[in-house]
């Protein structure tokens, strides 16, 4: 029997992605097949390749104490989006707790200047500020100082599976009785330094990324927020709130196994599905859609493949799965929130995507990769899947509506 | 964390900080400062830093040479934490040993050698095997990566309370059945940019500056240093005989704003703490708000451990450092508050009950 008091619900999602601001624009980009991965120069002097960038993203307004980094901006406006959608008053989230993710935070305001010499670069006009704006907790100071919400409030860094630890963490916090209302999502931007660091890994591919694919070459870089409204079951119904899926399982692992490489048999991952399907209480047959991490990279694709082929082991039919940063690339801290976002957008829609430009998938025999054309069905149950450097993964279940 | 969810138990205690490497309490007696000698400086400048120290020495078989300081001492101090615990990890279940982080400031010193990197070369040749460390959460990966620690893995943050956070995200990973041996590290390493920032904002103590001996409550004075603790649920840790509990964590409130005597007074449930530990948020000044908050809960004759000068430094980290240097500092029992405050109303208090 459902205790309505440990059910965690999802009562409003934010969006900024490559497709403009919210849900609705998000999904009839990717219903329509629009890839936001273009050619792109000049991110920084010299760069060439190709990412997927958010246009048009409204500045907040600063005064003189405040500094918003782009990481701060695509996060606040995916979590006024969220609240905004709600239909509820803003004073409703002033108590609420806000858990946002990233792993950039405020590098989009430093350039190479302040390593030669610090002191010099604070004196010059902004730039204390602009260096204020560098830890990963401004993001969440910045959501919580522009939406007027005062609950607890955690900043989560766990590289590219961020985003989704984030949204874990916040249904502790709700099962905890911490808040009764948590803005818990994931943003990151574009800026030199990742794409930098990602070059000089040679993880990128210069072309729009195949994930999956046995000829994929790596990773696109993208930018966005995802903002989850999440609350407990029983809270929704006092205020009347509209639910949009159920939060049916979580679990986050690690690896162990390397600084940057997944565990090649995908051993942490698999452990990590077998988890939250256990707190879900749901066997692998009941999955009908997994949004992969499916990054592109030759490392990550096929541990991935590895861990499916473990984790839903003795299903009756192989487990649809796609990559959906084939559609608007990889957002690093933002990624699983974006990617937790589309997940609901499936079940809502019952539409699943299917991975772009994957004509010679990994051969894995458990996995029905997705391709060609939507596939269209009623979708209960559907899992998102992420993964990231230092051997962290995450993985949430999300239902349709209330039990 | 509501007060009728079951209580978890530290069992274990381990620090790199000033006072050097060590498992358990704090020596007695405050730490001193140090002139900077790492980069240069436009004259004497001092901080609370940690002394070199070769790894291996401290936990046999360590290799930190491809990493940076932070990662490294993330490594000695929960690796001293645990032993400090008696627990012997081969004999655990390390897919239930999860690991729970708090900076401020990530890798920072990594980050400032990628953009020297970039300054030098150019954007399109830095270096690959600085980028993966630059990210915030890479000294928890070493952890468990060093130990075999399969569990959760988080790296949290907060500008004012983000080693309380560590404490209550560990606590509920603990107490929701996500893990049953949870590894709670914080703190910060000092670099030039962080440093430099903190002079040109005219933040620092005048004790930065000048070589006499330090007065205990000279303002801010940065800090660096790890601080870990072994959390168990409360179930484990009475299992094992030869546990050690050094508090256990019976409730948190965490807000940036809102009323913090009314929530703190709910939360403790009509029972006055007997001691208020003071942590404190990095800041000059930060000590009166959280004393009169103290005082406004407890009363006038509560004790009140007030924040040293060290545990200040570490700008959100810090509340560890305190937590450890209040046990370290005179035999105390009964219930206490971890208690911090920040801007007008904000504040993170944490109920234990002390052996």
């Amino acid at each position: 029997m459902t205790d309505i008091h440990k059910t965690i619900v999802v009562t409003g999602v934010g969006v900024v992605s490559p497709y403009g601001i919210g849900l609705d624009c998000l999904q009839a980009g990717m219903l329509s097949g629009q890839c936001c991965l273009a050619p792109t120069k000049g991110l920084y002097p010299g760069f060439e390749g190709t990412t997927a960038q958010v246009r048009e993203l409204p500045l907040l307004a600063e005064h003189s104490s405040s500094r918003y980094s782009r990481t701060d901006q695509l996060a606040t406006v995916a979590a006024q989006d969220a609240m905004g959608n709600s239909g509820r008053d803003g004073s409703t989230f002033r108590e609420s707790g806000i858990v946002m993710a990233n792993t950039v935070g405020g590098l989009t305001e430093i350039d190479t200047g302040i390593a030669k010499d610090p002191a010099a670069w604070y004196r010059r006009p902004g730039t204390l500020l602009q260096g204020a704006s560098y830890p990963f907790a401004h993001v969440a100071d910045a959501v919580g100082e522009r939406c007027g919400i005062l609950g607890p409030r955690v900043a989560v860094s766990v590289a590219c599976a961020s985003g989704a630890v984030a949204i874990a963490l916040a249904a502790n916090m709700l099962l905890d009785g911490a808040a009764s209302i948590v803005l818990a999502g994931g943003s990151d931007p574009l800026c030199p330094f990742t794409l930098s660091g990602f070059n000089s890994l040679r993880a990128l591919d210069p072309d729009p990324c195949s994930p999956f694919d046995q000829n994929r070459k790596g990773l696109n870089l993208g930018e966005g927020s995802a903002v989850l409204l999440l609350e407990t079951l029983a809270g929704a119904a006092a205020r009347n709130a509209n639910v949009m899926a159920v939060l049916r399982g979580w679990a986050m692992t690690n690896d162990a196994f390397h600084t940057t490489a997944p565990q090649t048999q995908g051993i942490g991952l698999a452990d990590c599905i077998r988890l939250s399907m256990e707190m879900a209480g749901v066997s692998g047959d009941e999955i009908g859609y997994v949004n992969a991490h499916g990054t592109g990279t030759p490392l990550n694709d096929i541990a991935e493949a590895n861990a499916y082929e473990t984790a839903f082991r003795g299903r009756k039919h192989p487990i649809p799965v796609s990559s959906t940063k084939s559609y608007f690339g990889h957002c690093l801290g933002a990624a699983g929130a974006l990617e937790a976002a589309v997940t609901i957008m499936t079940i809502r829609s019952g539409a699943l995507l299917p991975t772009l430009r994957l004509t010679d998938p990994i051969e894995s025999p458990g996995v029905d990769w997705l391709r060609g054309e939507v596939k269209r069905q009623p979708l209960p149950l559907a899992m998102s899947v992420s993964s990231g450097f230092g051997g962290g993964n995450a993985v949430l279940i999300f239902g349709s509506g209330p039990l | 964390m509501t007060p009728d969810l079951p209580p978890v138990t530290i069992t274990g205690i381990g620090s790199v900080s000033p006072y050097g490497p060590l498992a358990g309490l704090l020596p007695p007696g405050p730490v001193q400062t140090s002139p900077i000698t790492a980069w240069t400086t436009a004259g004497l400048r001092r901080a609370f830093l940690v002394q070199p120290f070769r790894a291996a020495s401290v936990v046999p078989g360590l290799k930190t040479r491809r990493l940076d300081r932070f990662s490294a001492w993330a490594l000695v101090a929960s690796s001293l934490a645990i032993k400090d615990t008696g627990i012997d990890l081969h004999q655990v279940d390390r897919s239930r040993v999860a690991v729970v982080f708090a900076t401020a400031f990530g890798c920072v010193e990594l980050t400032e050698a990628f953009y020297l990197s970039a300054a030098a070369n150019g954007w399109n040749a830095t270096d690959p095997s600085t980028f993966p460390e630059t990210l915030a959460s890479a000294p928890a990966s070493h952890v468990s990566l060093f130990h075999g620690l399969r569990g959760p893995n988080v790296t949290v943050s907060n500008k004012y309370f983000a080693g309380e956070n560590a404490l209550i995200q560990a606590a509920s990973l603990l107490r929701h059945g996500q893990a049953d041996l949870a590894i709670v590290l914080a703190g910060d390493a000092l670099a030039q940019t962080l440093y430099s920032w903190y002079e040109v904002a005219g933040l620092l103590s005048p004790a930065c500056y000048n070589s006499d001996p330090l007065p205990e409550d000279d303002g801010f004075i940065p800090s660096e240093g790890v601080a870990a603790l072994v959390m168990e649920s409360c179930d484990r840790g009475n299992i094992r005989s030869d546990a050690r509990p050094y508090a256990k964590i019976r409730s948190a409130r965490v807000a940036e704003g809102g009323q913090p005597a009314e929530s703190i007074r709910q939360m403790i449930g009509g029972s006055v703490p007997s001691l208020t530990v003071c942590s404190g948020n990095g800041s000059p000044c930060a000590t009166s708000p959280t004393t009169a908050l103290a005082r406004e809960i407890s009363g006038d004759d509560a004790v009140i451990i007030l924040p040293q000068a060290f545990a200040l430094g570490l700008a959100g980290t810090g509340a560890l450092f305190h937590l450890i240097l209040a046990l370290s500092s005179q035999p105390i029992n009964g219930q206490a508050l971890l208690l911090a405050t920040a801007g007008e109303s904000g504040f993170a208090a944490l109920l234990l009950e002390l052996p």
